[in-house]
């Protein structure tokens, strides 16, 4: 499985992310996003007309769209992280896959306003992202009072990785997440799973060591 | 975990046996912020060079000079807390009355509202007294604990009666939702005119 990926992309992130949870090796194919622009080049445009990157191929298949990039390593190698066992839990994963799409155009849209200049009303980007973050939190603190840690369920699924990335990022595009307690909770919840991988700007729980001891003859 | 208060920002931290303890969100070697910092046992310590600190703002140590004992003048300013039945109340200076007591209540979440306390009051058709404000809403009570932040924003804790099952718990956290937004619809029209 071949992921045209670039590091410091949270979509390119989520594939990458859900590939170490569920197990799955990818085969890594840098892109030159920034500043060379390759995923507008003639081979990328060949294979994803839309001039998006993450790309991910598999023999004849090619994803262009993220949420189904979790949801093909998810069945194929992890299928407890799908969520679908009832009605009700497919819905649910389906309807915060699609919320995602919502942080992409406002967080990550103020993301690439601040890091990369692209145009953007940044005020409006800053209001719709705002918007999203109390949406999530308001549901996070409803699935704790229901007992549950996660988006959808008790458990990790897709959806939780599709959200995940853009709010960890928000500050990236001046959005603090000082005011949302619910959401830093899940966040550790995601950075402290087994496997989790990180992107720069979002790490793991820090390993707690012992305090070093000097040795002795120094300082 | 970062937090405010009058006096700025502080950095709230809970050590390992469970006590809380606020700090100037400030490391007093560089001024990194030391709720980016870690707790180790009883001691905070900053991320950036390591400098650790004792529930009372002393340095305890300093990690370059492994044999020098900190002088007591490197100190960080703390504030006087009291933890009580799920909230942790932090006084600047002397406490002059012990924090209101809110027996019945358990705490449910915290919000950030864009609004100050009188479009809250407004929204609410009600007049907050000493910091609380009840609200009613499906034939119960909510019990908003409102802190202002700067002119325009208010910090709002949503208690809730303690006996309170999971549909009153979710229909109280949406009724928190449904003040803030009259709140901060009400706070627009006032700027608006």
């Amino acid at each position: 499985m071949k992921l045209y990926d670039y590091v410091l992309s949270p979509s390119c992130y989520k594939a990458r992310l859900m590939a170490a949870l569920a197990g799955v090796k990818l085969d890594i194919r840098p892109v030159d996003f920034h500043p060379g622009a390759e995923h507008r080049g003639p081979e990328l445009m060949a294979l994803n007309p839309a001039g998006s990157i993450p790309i991910l191929e598999d023999g004849d298949l090619v994803l262009t769209e993220s949420s189904a990039m979790l949801v093909y390593l998810a069945a194929q190698a992890a299928p407890q992280w799908l969520g679908n066992d009832t009605a009700g839990e497919a819905a649910r994963v389906q309807q915060w896959l699609s919320f995602s799409h919502r942080l992409t155009a406002s967080l990550g849209a103020a993301r690439l306003h601040e890091m990369l200049l692209r145009p953007g009303n940044i005020d409006v980007l800053l209001g719709q992202g705002t918007t999203a973050l109390r949406e999530l939190e308001a549901g996070l603190v409803e699935q704790h009072i229901r007992g549950q840690r996660f988006l959808a369920l008790d458990r990790p699924t897709v959806a939780d990785i599709a959200c995940f990335p853009y709010v960890a990022l928000a500050p990236d595009g001046g959005v603090s997440l000082d005011p949302y307690p619910a959401i830093r909770l899940w966040s550790r919840a995601i950075r402290g799973l087994d496997g989790f991988i990180e992107m720069p700007g979002i790490h793991r729980l820090h390993e707690l060591r012992p305090e070093p001891v000097p040795e002795v003859g120094e300082a | 975990m970062p937090a405010q208060s009058p006096v700025g920002p502080i950095a709230l931290w809970r050590s390992r046996s469970g006590r809380a303890a606020a700090f100037a969100d400030r490391c007093p070697h560089r001024g990194m912020r030391l709720s980016h910092g870690f707790v180790r046992g009883e001691t905070l310590s900053c991320i950036y060079h390591g400098w650790s600190y004792a529930q009372g703002g002393n340095c305890l140590r300093i990690p370059a000079h492994p044999g020098l004992a900190p002088p007591e003048t490197i100190r960080v300013a703390t504030q006087a807390v009291e933890d009580s039945g799920g909230i942790i109340w932090i006084s600047v200076g002397e406490a002059a009355a012990p924090p209101p007591r809110l027996e019945g209540f358990a705490p449910l979440r915290s919000m950030m509202v864009e609004a100050d306390i009188a479009a809250l009051e407004a929204a609410a058709g009600a007049k907050a007294d000493g910091g609380l404000l009840d609200h009613r809403h499906d034939d119960r009570t909510v019990r908003l604990l409102l802190a202002s932040v700067g002119e325009a924003r208010t910090l709002m804790h949503v208690l809730v009666g303690e006996d309170s099952n999971p549909t009153e718990r979710i229909a109280a956290s949406r009724a928190a939702e449904t003040l803030r937004r009259a709140a901060e619809g009400i706070r627009r029209g006032r700027v608006a005119q």
